[in-house]
């Protein structure tokens, strides 16, 4: 994975790096966002992560400025502010996700692969999660080199909670997403066709958790 | 108007009203007694005049012997005398004495008491006559050879006096009482009104909480007071400046401390990935979880710090919320130190509309949530639940841990105050960001027990937002 790391904190800066490179990610560094542009042209990156408190222009304005060249990167936003104000003018200019300072380090790293992922799944490759994968294109699921039989309904549930991998995904958005089902389908049948996509995908070093009340999460089965 | 300024101190009420009343406690006496002299005077004037006129007439009934000049005799018939006499109030007497002083006619005894008159002349006075007190008129009358003088006295009881003095009396008494008692009602009128502005000036004042420093209204208010006034809103304006400068100041500060403690938190992590010494892995784990608290703190701080500032800031409006979608928005923040404490973080969610200001919202659930894992421990089922419920929507937190003992629970709500028995490295804020948050939205927050019996069950209660319609 290659990486593009916009951060003026040196100290910050260079821990995050130091903690990407240990996973193997190549990351370049800039402490301003003046030259992001050009690198992007000349570097294929995996994803941005962008501090908004630049000197000279502001991670808001070099975002911008990506945009407007076209460039689709997945772009994670760092803000030492959390004020309704930032959050909204990010996410509008064309953010992916934003984490507040202090993040957890794992925290940053997961939303970093969840970016990636998705961005790659948008553009029809397969996407894996530990060794779990998933073709987009020919709806097949992996673990290992080993494909694993699913159903249509799991086959759907499962795209979806790998593209939200790491997030909580409300019950009543899968009854969306299945066809012939709705709101009126019951929690039960839900909660089966789970645990059986459960029992297939767990092996691959995957967890899906049932968040009480709410909904289902995946995620790696030991944070990285 | 009771208040310190009764106790001894001056009352401005009391020194307007004394300076206003003194004169008019020296001067009305002194106005009644002049009208009642004015009013007396031409009374007994009248009085006397019928005195001079009676003995005019006596003087005309006086007579001179022709051929002995120095003989004089008053040849007064009883009709007359008794004509003279009349009078429907007073009792009339009256005495005729010759040059030598002999008495030509009428009451001996008044003639003794007569001064001598010279001729021509008038003198009044009053005596008394067998007891009973009389006004006179005493008149030297030139009668036979030149330098002779007769008198005559005239003098009546003192009924008709009596009467003009009790109506001139009367009269003053009434115009005193005319003057007097409009002036002093106006007198406390006027200091009453004048002191009025100043009393809803200090109503104003008593009303500023340390969060809401209005300036004082000083329209309507009377140009010596609007300086006192104009003052102590300035002074307010000051306060309010130092109060924002101060929450500005933490609020910097906490953001100024984000960037370093990111950087802590990274390091803490990495090194712990990495295989150590277990003396090294303690002070590792130690500093880890010491960055985690610190960030937890600033993110604390900077809340208390923009709740103040929110609750300041009239322009500010509240946004329509479902305290819902709230709840499942902050479940993905939460889950994971929630599972990594090791506790079933749940939800029990129903749609509750309020008005507020998310972020703030998302804070206070967020610390509900902290205070569950710090205190309920592992293994704990831990309960976010959403109603709305007459009137109201309902958010609350519950947990089936330890609990918090019920003489303990008031102590809560201040700033790091921590229960007895609390595990874990909280700071103490949280629940007063949450109470903060829940005053800034018209909210109410309980702790009880939970409805097992067992742990605690934080309710936070809002006004139900109806204003959207359905």
């Amino acid at each position: 994975m290659h990486i593009l790391l916009v951060e003026d904190d040196e100290p910050l800066a260079l821990s995050l790096a130091a903690a990407m490179r240990s996973r193997g990610w190549r990351t370049d560094v800039s402490s301003r966002g003046e030259p992001v542009p050009a690198s992007l042209l000349r570097d294929d990156y995996d994803a941005l992560v962008l501090d908004i408190g630049l000197p000279g222009i502001d991670g808001l304005e070099t975002l911008r400025r990506i945009r407007a060249q076209g460039s689709f990167l997945p772009v994670l936003m760092l803000t030492a502010r959390d004020g309704v104000d930032d959050r909204v003018a990010g996410l509008e200019d064309g953010a992916d996700d934003y984490l507040v300072k202090p993040f957890a380090l794992s925290e940053l790293l997961a939303r970093i692969r969840a970016l990636v992922r998705r961005h790659e799944f948008r553009r029809g490759e397969s996407i894996a999660l530990a060794a779990l994968r998933f073709d987009a294109g020919a709806r097949r699921a992996y673990v290992g080199e080993r494909p694993i039989n699913l159903s249509a309904r799991e086959c759907i549930v499962l795209q979806y909670l790998l593209l939200k991998t790491g997030q909580i995904v409300p019950r009543d958005q899968f009854a969306a997403l299945i066809p012939g089902w709705d709101a009126a389908t019951s929690d039960n049948a839900l909660e089966l066709l789970m645990s059986r996509l459960r029992a297939k995908i767990e092996p691959g070093g995957v967890r899906l958790r049932t968040v009480r009340g709410l909904g289902y999460l995946l995620e790696p089965a030991a944070a990285a | 108007m009771n208040g310190p300024a009764d106790t001894g101190s001056s009352s401005l009420r009391r020194t307007l009203l004394v300076w206003l009343l003194l004169p008019l406690v020296g001067l009305v006496p002194l106005t009644a007694l002049l009208v009642y002299g004015l009013a007396l005077r031409p009374a007994l004037d009248a009085l006397d005049h019928a005195l001079t006129d009676t003995a005019v007439a006596l003087a005309q009934i006086v007579e001179v012997d022709r051929n002995d000049r120095r003989r004089v005799t008053l040849p007064l018939s009883e009709q007359t005398a008794r004509a003279l006499r009349a009078d429907l109030i007073d009792e009339t007497v009256f005495a005729v004495g010759d040059p030598q002083g002999h008495l030509l006619g009428g009451n001996s005894p008044l003639l003794a008491l007569a001064p001598a008159v010279p001729a021509g002349q008038w003198r009044f006075f009053d005596a008394s006559l067998q007891g009973r007190p009389l006004h006179a008129a005493a008149h030297g009358h030139p009668c036979g050879d030149a330098g002779q003088v007769c008198t005559i006295v005239v003098a009546e009881t003192l009924g008709k006096q009596d009467a003009a003095k009790r109506a001139a009396l009367l009269g003053a008494l009434v115009g005193a009482a005319a003057i007097a008692l409009p002036l002093v009602g106006l007198a406390m009128l006027a200091v009453g009104r004048t002191l009025r502005p100043l009393q809803r000036a200090a109503a104003d004042v008593e009303s500023l909480t340390p969060q809401r420093l209005e300036a004082v209204d000083a329209r309507g208010v009377p140009r010596e007071i609007a300086g006192f006034v104009h003052a102590l809103n300035g002074l307010l304006a000051r306060l309010k400046l130092a109060a924002s400068a101060q929450r500005a100041f933490v609020s910097d500060a906490a953001h100024q401390l984000r960037t370093p403690l990111a950087v802590m938190r990274v390091e803490a992590a990495e090194a712990l990935a990495a295989p150590h010494s277990p003396e090294v892995r303690t002070s590792l784990e130690r500093l880890h979880a010491a960055a985690e608290r610190s960030s937890h703190l600033a993110q604390q701080l900077l809340t208390l710090a923009r709740a103040e500032g929110m609750a300041l800031d009239p322009m500010l409006t509240r946004q329509p919320l479902d305290l819902e979608s709230l709840a499942t928005g902050v479940a993905n923040r939460w889950l994971q130190p929630s599972l990594d404490a090791g506790q079933d973080l749940g939800f029990d969610l129903e749609p509750a509309p309020v008005a507020g200001y998310s972020t703030l919202l998302e804070e206070l659930l967020g610390n509900l949530i902290h205070n569950a894992i710090e205190h309920a421990g592992a293994g704990a089922r831990v309960t976010v639940q959403t109603r709305s419920i007459a009137g109201r929507a309902l958010l609350s937190v519950e947990d089936d841990g330890p609990g918090v003992a019920a003489d303990e629970i008031e102590q809560l709500w201040q700033r790091f105050r921590r229960g007895h028995a609390a595990r874990g490295s909280g700071s103490g804020l949280g629940l007063a960001i949450v109470a903060d948050i829940a005053r800034l939205h018209g909210a109410s927050a309980t702790l009880a027990p939970g409805e097992s019996g067992r742990g605690l069950r934080v309710l936070v209660s809002f006004p139900l937002d109806d204003s959207r319609v359905a």
